[in-house]
């Protein structure tokens, strides 16, 4: 069975690129501008791991987490959260919402690669 | 889930889903109601079982430590893709000794 | 990855929206400066062009946003006040930010034009008040993630890694599903067994299905080094207790590393274990932390509860704690040395020569007056005037080690500026001499290690052509040979051409060109100055590079220095040096009333001059010792040419040997051992022949220490080589 990933994050051209990398290894890839429009995605389907940044526009990346435990389909979903090394009580925040994988940016993405295939082979 | 009882004390389950966390609480349900009934056998038809996690797999080291303790036989049939390749990976196919037919054209 | 392209552009037009919502954002920010919105928006936009910019390897964009980026949180968090002059600043920052990226996106994988990289510093010091660091996260999250794999032999296949994973109850709920890790982990070597466990107390009834109840131990064959394993697990940590028990093999490789552990500092075992890779931070933090929480318990080491946790098998914690032991001991051993002034040594050492002197005096009055009852006295004073002089001239000896070591750094550098590969050996390193003497070789070899660095050594490309290694090795060895030591720098380099140098000379006039040399004359020629100008060296096959001011050094300390080659194969320069300046052993012998001394060490033997025996040589001064040809030389003639020698006197023999070369010197007398102090000549005799300095003995007299090496060379030259030929028939 293909794995479903869900990319959040406001950049265009971040998304794209991770897209391409996820896809090339066989992943699906589902992707979100913001926490909201996210959350708007998350309709029922399999996903099963969401990258999430933080800072976003409309709706952070920890309010997302946080209404993302919230939902049935999604509460056990592991999450890897992009984050930059000094936001330490961001860190803990998210910790708190239910987020326990990090990737510290900037990254190249082989190393998004690696801490997505810990969590769930292609 | 489809639930077969035949003459000579033997129940059959089939799960056509999946064995995840998800349904780790229903499937716990379904599991206690047998291990009451009384059955002398307990066959588990794993066919339709599109993906088992560890909650899953939890669940069925549970009731084999269960049937042992109760005194019924536990017997997993036609084990799926998704099934094979989680017994391969934690090598427990000799722990619940029963035979796994692989398909021939499963890759 | 397949088609980067198109990334690229919405790269390109995103930082164009994103850089002109900074702009915006700054320009209203100059009316209402608290204005929360902006300052996000700006930091949005440093934030997201670095995240991206990451994320294609542009470390340049990186590295410039990310000052940008801290200092812009920083206004966020109220913690830095935003002003116009900072407004003017970030402004500034963004057509910069604009400027590098037109440039990666246009010229890829160039580095930035230095005008750039200018005004990237000049906007980094105006951001953060400081120079930028050499600091690259990109390239540190990489190293991290490249993490070098240890090549060990670990194919044997029992022999394997442990791991055991004890799952906490929340690990399931939080994502993190064993399973996962078990998958990933077959990325880097083989699972050999599973052993899955869950308690057996647990009931179906009482079973809550969504925590994890599992325990796993994992036999993994692998290459890969213990960070990386433990990093598989990196992001169980929270939900999950790891334990990575090391193969046999790594616990031997381990073994050997600690072995091999410098000893300059004093470690605690935690940080000895994870330098070596045998522990990683992780599982030692884990331990103190443990550790330090028990608070009413006796405190345990770290070695035992490593050892009770499984973390890591007794012999390497064993062997970690001796070798722990042996540094402490190594240090305290320097902290019990006392630095003293030389000059106070080197008072000292003068006042043991003078009491050398009042021993010899004392001895001969003794003897002179027939003091038999004081004779037992004297010689156990004498005795123990011996043992201060040894002990007291020990005290200026050192190492020539350190010495030696320091010569790693000039080879590095060195042959990094010319373009060669060379590999510096150093041997015999604990060799001891004195101190002064150290101090003043330094120079000498400096000079000898740069002539093989620059012409010794050839190019990798001349050495693969020639059919050797690459990599050219210069040897740097010292050792002990009868009271001198003697250093030898050697290099497997090209050789000397000795024709060239033969033409060389003749065409300098410093030899005849008929004139027949030996191969070790040849050689010597390197030494004399008019071969040793820079021009001329590379010429000839690269040798003389002041090599006459090399020699003089050297002779200067009493010491002398030679040169063998052979071409196309390397050159070996030795170098002999007498072990102090100060005392030396001497043996004492009389040539027409007057007395000499020789250094004891280079004695060989004493034997009768006899003339029927020997077919002495009158004409040209050799005899024939047992078959072989000895030069020989009468001391009374060599510095007393008026006096006649009798030939009825009875004569001895003095056989002394100086490197290879032996000569003998015919004197009259025999004295016997002396305890030599080295007085030094004056500057009118400094030129004398024969001469190495003087010593007062116990009478008061004067006695003349002999230069041994000047005299053999003396004798030698007056043998001519066809006959020393005819000689050995």
């Amino acid at each position: 069975m293909t794995k479903t990933i869900l990319i959040v994050d406001d950049s265009t051209s971040m998304r794209q690129v991770i897209s391409i990398a996820l896809k090339d290894s066989g992943y699906e890839v589902i992707e979100a501008c913001n926490g909201q429009d996210a959350l708007n995605k998350l309709t029922g389907i399999k996903i099963h791991l969401i990258v999430c940044d933080i800072n976003m526009p409309v709706m952070d990346g920890i309010t997302f987490v946080k209404s993302a435990k919230q939902l049935d389909h999604y509460r056990f979903t592991p999450i890897i959260m992009l984050t930059t090394e000094m936001a330490d009580e961001k860190k803990q925040a998210a910790r708190d919402a239910g987020a326990k994988a990090w990737v510290t940016k900037p990254f190249k993405p082989p190393i998004l690669l690696s801490a997505i295939a810990k969590l769930v082979l292609p | 889930m489809t639930v077969k009882v035949s003459h000579d004390g033997t129940v059959q389950l089939a799960i056509h889903d999946e064995m995840t966390i998800y349904n780790a609480h229903s499937l716990k349900e379904m599991f206690l109601d047998h291990c009451h009934s009384g059955a002398q056998e307990l066959q588990i038809d794993l066919s339709a079982v599109t993906e088992i996690d560890s909650a899953g797999v939890q669940l069925l080291l549970l009731l084999k430590l269960e049937a042992q303790k109760r005194g019924f036989i536990l017997r997993l049939l036609r084990h799926s893709e998704a099934v094979i390749e989680v017994f391969e990976l934690l090598k427990l196919s000799i722990y619940f000794g029963d035979p796994i037919v692989i398909h021939a054209n499963w890759k | 990855m397949s088609d980067i392209n198109p990334a690229l552009e919405t790269f390109a037009q995103e930082v164009d929206e994103l850089l002109t919502a900074m702009e915006d954002a700054l320009l209203v920010l100059e009316a209402t400066p608290d204005d929360v919105d902006c300052i996000n928006s700006i930091f949005r936009a440093m934030h997201t062009i670095k995240g991206s910019a990451g994320l294609f390897g542009f470390d340049e964009v990186v590295a410039f946003t990310h000052e940008a980026e801290t200092l812009l949180d920083k206004v966020r968090n109220n913690e830095h006040l935003i002003d116009a002059q900072l407004i003017a600043v970030l402004l500034a920052c963004k057509d910069h930010t604009a400027q590098i990226i037109q440039h990666v996106l246009s010229n890829e994988d160039e580095p930035l034009p230095i005008a750039l990289q200018q005004q990237s510093e000049a906007l980094i010091t105006q951001l953060t008040g400081t120079s930028p660091v050499a600091k690259n996260m990109t390239s540190t999250q990489e190293n991290k993630a490249d993490h070098v794999e240890v090549d060990v032999n670990t194919s044997d296949s029992s022999d394997n890694w442990i791991i055991s994973l004890a799952f906490k109850q929340n690990a399931l709920r939080n994502g993190m599903d064993p399973l996962s890790f078990i998958r990933y982990l077959q990325t880097l070597g083989k699972i050999i067994d599973v052993i899955v466990s869950m308690p057996t107390s647990l009931r179906m009834e009482e079973m809550e299905p969504e925590d994890c109840f599992l325990n796993f131990k994992i036999v993994f064959n692998s290459r890969a080094d213990k960070k990386t394993i433990e990093e598989v697990f990196e992001f169980a940590e929270d939900d999950c207790n790891i334990i990575i028990l090391p193969p046999h093999s790594r616990q031997e490789h381990y073994l050997q590393l600690l072995e091999h552990f410098p000893e300059d500092q004093l470690k605690r075992l935690g940080e000895m274990l994870i330098e070596i890779g045998a522990l990683t931070e992780k599982e030692l933090d884990c331990v103190l932390k443990e550790q330090g929480s028990d608070h009413n318990a006796i405190i345990k080491p770290v070695g035992e509860m490593l050892i009770a946790k499984n973390i890591l098998q007794q012999p390497v914690i064993v062997q970690a704690l001796i070798k722990q032991e042996a540094i402490k001991q190594k240090i305290n051993k320097e902290a019990n040395y006392i630095r003293v002034d030389a000059a106070k040594l080197g008072y000292l050492i003068n006042l043991v020569g003078e009491l050398v002197i009042s021993d010899a005096a004392i001895r001969l009055i003794v003897d002179k007056h027939g003091l038999s009852d004081v004779n037992n006295v004297v010689g156990a004073m004498s005795h123990l005037v011996e043992e201060i002089r040894d002990t007291a001239l020990q005290l200026r000896m050192v190492q020539i080690g350190e010495t030696f070591t320091r010569f790693q750094r000039v080879v590095h550098d060195v042959s990094k500026e010319l373009g060669k590969q060379i590999q510096l050996q150093i041997t015999g390193g604990e060799a001891e001499l004195d101190k002064t003497i150290v101090e003043k070789i330094n120079d000498p070899l400096t000079h000898l290690i740069r002539n093989s660095l620059d012409h010794g050594i050839e190019t990798p490309e001349e050495r693969i052509q020639a059919g050797k290694p690459e990599k050219g090795i210069i040897q740097l060895n010292a050792y002990h040979d009868s009271g001198h030591i003697v250093i030898q720098i050697s290099d497997d380099g090209k050789g000397i051409d000795s024709e060239k140098i033969v033409a060389k000379a003749i065409s300098k006039g410093l030899v005849k060109p008929d004139q027949i040399l030996s191969q070790t004359e040849i050689y010597n020629l390197i030494f004399e100055p008019g071969l040793s100008t820079k021009e001329e060296a590379s010429n000839l096959s690269g040798r003389g590079v002041g090599m006459d001011v090399v020699k003089r050094n050297i002779e200067a300390l009493r010491g002398s220095v030679s040169v063998d080659s052979e071409l196309g194969l390397g050159t070996t320069v030795t170098i002999y040096l007498p072990l102090t300046l100060a005392i030396i052993d001497g043996f004492m012998v009389e040539a027409q009333k007057e007395r000499y001394i020789i250094p004891l060490n280079m004695v060989e033997e004493c034997v009768e001059m006899n003339s029927t025996e020997w077919k002495i040589d009158h004409v040209q001064h050799y005899v024939n010792l047992r078959g072989q040809v000895l030069p020989y030389l009468r001391l009374g003639d060599f510095f007393h040419n008026n006096k006649k020698h009798q030939a009825t006197q009875r004569e001895s023999l003095v056989v002394v040997r100086f490197g290879e070369e032996k000569a003998g010197f015919v004197v009259d007398e025999l004295h016997g051992e002396n305890q030599t102090v080295i007085k030094p000549l004056g500057m009118l005799f400094e030129n004398l022949k024969g001469i190495g300095g003087a010593t007062v003995l116990g009478s008061g007299d004067v006695a003349l220490i002999l230069d041994v090496q000047g005299l053999i060379q003396y004798a030698k030259k007056r043998v001519s080589p066809t006959l020393a030929l005819s000689m050995t028939d």
